[in-house]
């Protein structure tokens, strides 16, 4: 019951701060407008989907296989990717490590792995798509000539001829994310993650305007105080973050797909990560130390996380960096999952936010606890 | 019944020891007089007894029962008004008492009951939807004297809830700390006004370095004295004045100058006026009066600590 109080009672402070809907609302829509506007022409109706290069290894022995594969890369190829059989003693995973493939793949009796470069995700995920659908439809095929050879070769033929494979999984035109369509996506997961500039303040505010005193001489454990105000701060920023969300598809237009519940749960994540993140801070930082570092940290996040400009193809050291702003994550993992449909892309991302925001709180929870006051 | 019991109660920060080896009870239905200059470790007592800061060592008694070991019930007997300010700017007047009645368990009509009877209480009746930021520092002092109160502790501490007001608060509150007395509560007191303490309070300590130099009732602080005297002399033109040279005299314990007065505090038993009033012949000042107080509390303060309550 402390719990709810407390943290409706911090929800009704955020709400009536002006700063709240400065920041949290008005902020970020207006960069949306701005960046998504002027932009516009950067995008060349959006991001484009880049060269997409495979690279194969063929060793399958099974000629009804060899055809299929045959008639696969044909299709594939008429859509725009390369592909390059490997020549012999070729390291695969290298050659796409170094960037110079999109993604690898090997076929043999076995069926068929794929290895995708971590970098131009939607592109290796294009692919990847294609493939699935083509062992899927081998599968099938292979199946059915167990028991008919004459429907196992209409299948095959089905499928060749009419491109499905492509059809199913490639990018339509629609979806391509406009300028808008990526700063909506942008400019909500930088808010989700400036909840921990709002989380920073959570105790200090308390400490600073002394009411930390009336709460430590109340009859609350501090673990309820802390929980309170957590919950109170995430829901606030949330549901500022569910508004931006909600204005952009429909005042902007913007794409978020066709999961929505999906992006929340990601988003929510986000904003969890971020007030967990600020709480953290001040208390490894003394002072105002923990705001400085943390100002820093949000706006090198930001730019990495291409709140600004998007960031693509990025490689190496920059590569490495980019991937420590966890607006990246969000970001390509919101873009995947609009974009091609790929869900299971929110989840890894959604689980490591929820991990790293599992520990920072612990670890506010047993600092609390030794510690005399707040 | 001692509402309030402290037994060797010490804490330290780091190796500075701010309350060293207290010894202190409070009686059930006392309005208790806490004085001390600035640092002498006032809030620092008040903050353990609130559960603020952890005790170094020793204990503190609500009601016969240990705060550390039944903390729960310590908690539920006090209130607390901070010596600074501790209420939300941006939470209405009633938000504010409601929000802090609500963490001693109270709800729904019984919370909105005492919520009202503590604003009212204070005065701030027809202000429940105002903001403090549109308030008077008065005001403000009242507000928190509010969210102190709705829970009707046993305890009420009150620290320096006076401090930078008007007049008319002031009476205002010290009125309100009498009527919540009356209707059962018992008080401690902090302050550095020493008029307020004396007339309000029936039992007051003296702590300095954090220590309790002197208890007891006015008259019994008072008759502690018997052995200084205090003198005012009334001066004009005192440009030349040497209080120095006053200092040297025999029996003189302090001198200060304040408002064209000169203040000797003074052993008692040594006649030294004849001194004093030739070293002011001697620097040309110009007497327009002398008088012999009678022993206030200043005085005692100043006798025991050697130093002025406000400096
Ligand atoms: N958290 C702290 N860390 C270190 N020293 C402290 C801390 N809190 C108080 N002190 C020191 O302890 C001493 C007692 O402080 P305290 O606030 O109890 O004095 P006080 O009697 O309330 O004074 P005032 O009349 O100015 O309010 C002071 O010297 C103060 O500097
Ligand atoms: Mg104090």
């Amino acid at each position: 019951m402390n719990v709810l109080s407390i943290a409706i009672f911090e929800i009704k402070g955020h709400f009536r701060d002006k700063r709240t809907f400065v920041f949290m609302l008005a902020f970020p829509i207006v960069l949306i407008l701005i960046l998504g506007t002027a932009l516009t022409n950067a995008f060349h109706n959006g991001i484009s989907v880049g060269d997409m290069k495979l690279l194969y290894q063929n060793s399958a022995s099974n000629p009804q296989l060899q055809t299929y594969w045959n008639g696969f890369a044909n299709a594939i190829a008429g859509q725009g990717v390369e592909l390059t059989p490997a020549s012999p003693g070729t390291d695969g995973r290298e050659a796409v490590k170094d960037n110079r493939y999109t993604a690898y793949a090997e076929i043999d009796d076995s069926g068929i792995r794929f290895y995708g470069s971590g970098r131009e995700t939607i592109e290796s995920n294009v692919i990847q798509g294609m493939l699935t659908a083509f062992a899927d439809k081998y599968n099938l095929a292979a199946a059915a000539a167990k028991i008919s050879p004459e429907a196992a070769q209409a299948i095959v033929v089905n499928a060749v001829a009419g491109g499905s494979f492509i059809r199913e999984t490639s990018l339509d035109p629609d979806r391509k994310p406009g300028s808008i369509d990526y700063y909506a996506i942008a400019e909500s997961t930088m808010i989700a993650f400036y909840a921990c500039m709002s989380a920073s303040n959570l105790i200090r505010a308390e400490v600073r305007r002394k009411t930390a005193l009336r709460l430590a001489a109340a009859p609350v454990s501090k673990l309820e105080i802390f929980a309170g105000k957590v919950i109170g701060c995430t829901f606030t920023n949330f549901l500022c973050i569910v508004a931006v969300v909600l204005f952009s598809k429909y005042a902007f237009n913007a794409n978020w797909g066709d999961h929505l519940g999906i992006v929340f749960l990601l988003l929510f994540t986000v904003v969890l990560l971020a007030v967990s993140f600020g709480l953290g801070l001040t208390y490894i930082f003394k002072g105002e130390a923990a705001n400085s570092v943390m100002l820093i940290f949000v706006q090198i996040a930001s730019l990495l996380g291409g709140a600004y400009f998007p960031i693509e193809d990025a490689s190496g050291f920059f590569d490495r960096l980019t991937n420590l702003s966890p607006m990246r994550w969000a970001n390509n993992a919101l873009m995947n999952m609009i974009y091609n449909g790929d869900l299971k892309a929110a989840f890894p991302v959604i689980g490591l936010n929820a991990a790293i925001a599992a520990a920072f709180l612990a670890f506010v929870a047993v600092t609390l606890r030794k510690r005399e006051a707040f | 019944m001692n509402v309030l019991e402290i037994r060797n109660l010490t804490k330290k920060f780091g190796d500075f020891i701010a309350v060293d080896n207290m010894n202190l009870s409070v009686r059930e239905g006392e309005i208790f007089g806490f004085l001390g200059a600035n640092g002498a470790g006032k809030s620092t007592t008040i903050n353990m007894i609130s559960s603020l800061l952890r005790i170094t060592k020793g204990e503190i008694e609500l009601l016969g029962r240990n705060i550390v070991k039944e903390s729960k019930f310590a908690k539920m007997n006090i209130g607390i008004v901070p010596q600074d300010l501790a209420i939300y700017e941006e939470m209405s007047a009633y938000e504010n008492v409601s929000f802090f009645a609500g963490l001693y368990g109270l709800r729904g009509s019984l919370l909105k009951e005492r919520t009202v009877e503590a604003l009212d209480f204070v005065g701030l009746g027809d202000k429940h939807k105002a903001l403090p930021k549109s308030f008077s520092g008065g005001m403000k002092r009242r507000l928190n004297i509010a969210c102190a109160i709705a829970h009707r502790p046993k305890l009420i501490i009150m620290d320096e809830p006076t401090v930078g007001i008007d007049p008319q608060s002031r009476n205002y509150i010290l009125n309100s700390v009498r009527m919540l007395n009356r209707m059962g509560c018992s008080i401690i007191y902090t302050s550095h006004y020493m008029e307020e303490v004396e007339e309000i309070c029936t039992r007051i300590a003296i702590v300095d370095h954090g220590k309790i130099i002197a208890e007891g009732t006015k008259e019994q602080l008072k008759s502690i004295i018997t052995d200084t005297k205090e003198i005012w002399i009334g001066v004009k033109k005192e440009d030349a004045l040497d209080l120095e040279a006053l200092k040297r005299i025999s029996g003189i314990i302090s001198v200060r100058l304040e408002e064209q007065t000169i203040k000797i505090v003074s052993k008692a038993e040594i006649n030294n006026l004849n001194w004093i009033i030739q070293q002011l012949i001697k620097d040309q000042v110009e007497i327009s009066s002398v008088e012999e107080q009678a022993p206030n509390l200043e005085t005692v303060f100043l006798t025991l600590t050697g130093r002025n309550l406000r400096d």
